[in-house]
């Protein structure tokens, strides 16, 4: 029964985006004018500035790419929630037989799945541009991408619970976002960084999701990697369990106080 | 055996909900309902604005618990057998924004089913039954977004069939519609409610509430204040009633001078 619906989500969403006609073209239009703006960057930047031992085209490539994957996810799966308080669909979804945390899941899948395309953009650039560079460990590389999609779906999960809570999920969204996008090493190495900002940089699930994807393309130092791995696994064992459970307190608490579809 | 019971139920409302929040609004929305609803009954629920009826349609569908008192679905208790009850309720909410526009009706039925655990086998005959049921076949491969207010009220219905629900709630479901399509979807109610479903609705249309519903609760500011059944009573005579247990006002009838 999973399986079906996890396809049934995905027919949806990939009709959808086939009948938005405009929506793709928009889309790959934007996505042009970004990579052109790191091309450029990279190039006003000169050809010695080389950030964990890779060319910075790439490393921003792999940085923004993986960044703007991962945050997208967690900003559509939050985005879904606040569109279906406003539309009504959320009471829809709450009363069918399907349990609260697998709805929650197949929102996730479906908010991932919308940024995939995205990401794939900024590998085939990244391949056409760096193939002779690159040594990629795809076992590594598939480690990493399903630990982050983790720790990216449990901070989704606070951002959707804090939403139904206290209706300020955006908020959250924002400040979450931008730190993350300061801190994570995202446009520069975070050895850049005062050593009390490293310290919380530490803390941020994204930072060693960033890292341990440019190791496994780059075919890094491999203890590195065990460790960027390890630490992942961590975030994800603690925040997946910890959100499910923010999550469904908070629907309850909402169906309690019937604040459900407040906004 | 009883479809729906309310034994003593009251739900109060809470604003400003964290709990550090000292100056926590509450509105004390149903004070202490009870009332059962058989297999294959159709109940209507009638009241003024504000007067508990699609609180109480929600209890009913677990979107909302109760904070005293108990709420039972086929002998399942909605506050601790939310789940199992959900698989036996159907809830028909037809706000245009609650499909997918771009997909069509079929499609959408299609995501919906999924959801409901309905067997990928059964998908085609179950849709193709449920759309004949609320007579909106012929616009199985329409887009969603093309429909009209009408064709969304019954998909909402189709949506909330879908599943096979042993008990249907409706929240004024004939909002919107004309006198025509109104009567079709009145007939649609009779003909479910035959077939063993029970169905509750909440209505301030005292037509719909004599045509469709076997008896009808009148609820005012959180209470159930009567229940009479519908048999043989004419929709004038239903609004008597109702404007004398509810003490609201007539309307004075405004004078239709046409210009000469």
């Amino acid at each position: 029964m999973i399986t079906q619906k996890i396809f049934a989500v995905l027919k949806k969403d990939a009709i959808t985006a086939l009948r938005y006609h405009n929506g793709f073209v928009l889309t790959a239009a934007a996505q042009a004018a970004q990579l052109a703006t790191f091309y450029y960057l990279a190039r006003a930047v000169g050809p010695q500035f080389r950030p964990e031992g890779m060319p910075y085209f790439l490393f921003l490539l792999v940085g923004t790419g993986f960044y703007a994957f991962l945050l997208t996810g967690i900003h559509n799966f939050l985005r879904a929630i606040q569109e279906s308080q406003q539309t009504g669909t959320l009471e829809v979804l709450l009363t069918s037989s399907t349990s609260e945390p697998v709805l929650v899941a197949l929102n996730a899948i479906s908010a991932f799945g919308q940024g995939m395309l995205q990401l794939l953009v900024y590998v085939s650039v990244g391949f056409f541009f760096f193939a002779s560079a690159l040594h990629a460990n795809l076992g590594a590389c598939l480690v990493v991408f399903t630990l982050s999609i983790l720790s990216a779906f449990a901070a989704g999960l606070f951002a959707a619970g804090l939403q139904i809570y206290i209706h300020k999920g955006s908020a959250i969204m924002w400040l979450l976002g931008s730190c993350a996008w300061l801190m994570s090493g995202t446009l520069f190495p975070i050895t850049a960084l005062p050593r009390a900002a490293r310290v919380v940089s530490f803390c941020i699930p994204f930072t060693h999701s960033l890292t341990g994807m440019r190791l496994a393309l780059l075919g890094g130092n491999a203890a590195s990697l065990a460790g960027e791995i390890g630490i992942l696994a961590f975030f994800s064992l603690l925040l997946v369990p910890a959100g499910v459970i923010f999550f469904s307190w908070t629907v309850r608490q909402a169906r309690l106080n019937g604040t459900l579809s407040f906004y | 055996m009883d479809s729906v019971v309310f034994e003593n139920v009251h739900k109060i409302f809470r604003r400003g909900s964290l709990p550090f929040w000292r100056r926590r609004i509450e509105t004390h929305a149903l004070r202490g309902i009870s009332l059962t609803v058989s297999r294959g009954e159709v109940l209507g629920l009638l009241g003024p604005n504000g007067s508990g009826k699609s609180t109480t349609v929600k209890l009913i569908s677990t979107i909302l618990l109760p904070d005293d008192g108990r709420v039972q679905v086929a002998g399942y208790d909605t506050r601790n057998e939310g789940r199992r009850v959900r698989k036996y309720v159907g809830f028909a909410l037809a706000n245009e924004r609650s499909f997918f526009p771009r997909l069509t009706v079929r499609e959408n039925l299609e995501f919906f089913a999924a959801l409901e655990d309905v067997p990928r086998p059964e998908f085609a005959g179950r849709i193709e039954t449920t759309l004949c049921a609320v007579r909106l076949m012929e616009a199985v491969n329409k887009q969603v977004m093309k429909l009209s207010s009408g064709m969304y009220q019954r998909l909402g219905i189709a949506r909330a069939l879908i599943k096979r629900p042993s008990v249907l709630l409706l929240d004024e479901p004939s909002r919107s519609l004309d006198a025509a399509a109104c009567l079709e979807l009145w007939n649609v109610i009779r003909a479910m409610s035959a077939d063993g479903i029970t169905i509750v609705l909440a209505t301030h249309n005292f037509e719909e509430a004599t045509a469709a519903c076997d008896r009808v609760v009148l609820l005012r500011k959180g209470e159930l204040i009567n229940s009479r059944k519908t048999a043989r009573a004419n929709w004038r005579e239903l609004r008597e009633f109702y404007l004398e247990m509810t003490s609201e006002q007539t309307v004075p009838a405004l004078s239709m001078e046409v210009p000469a």
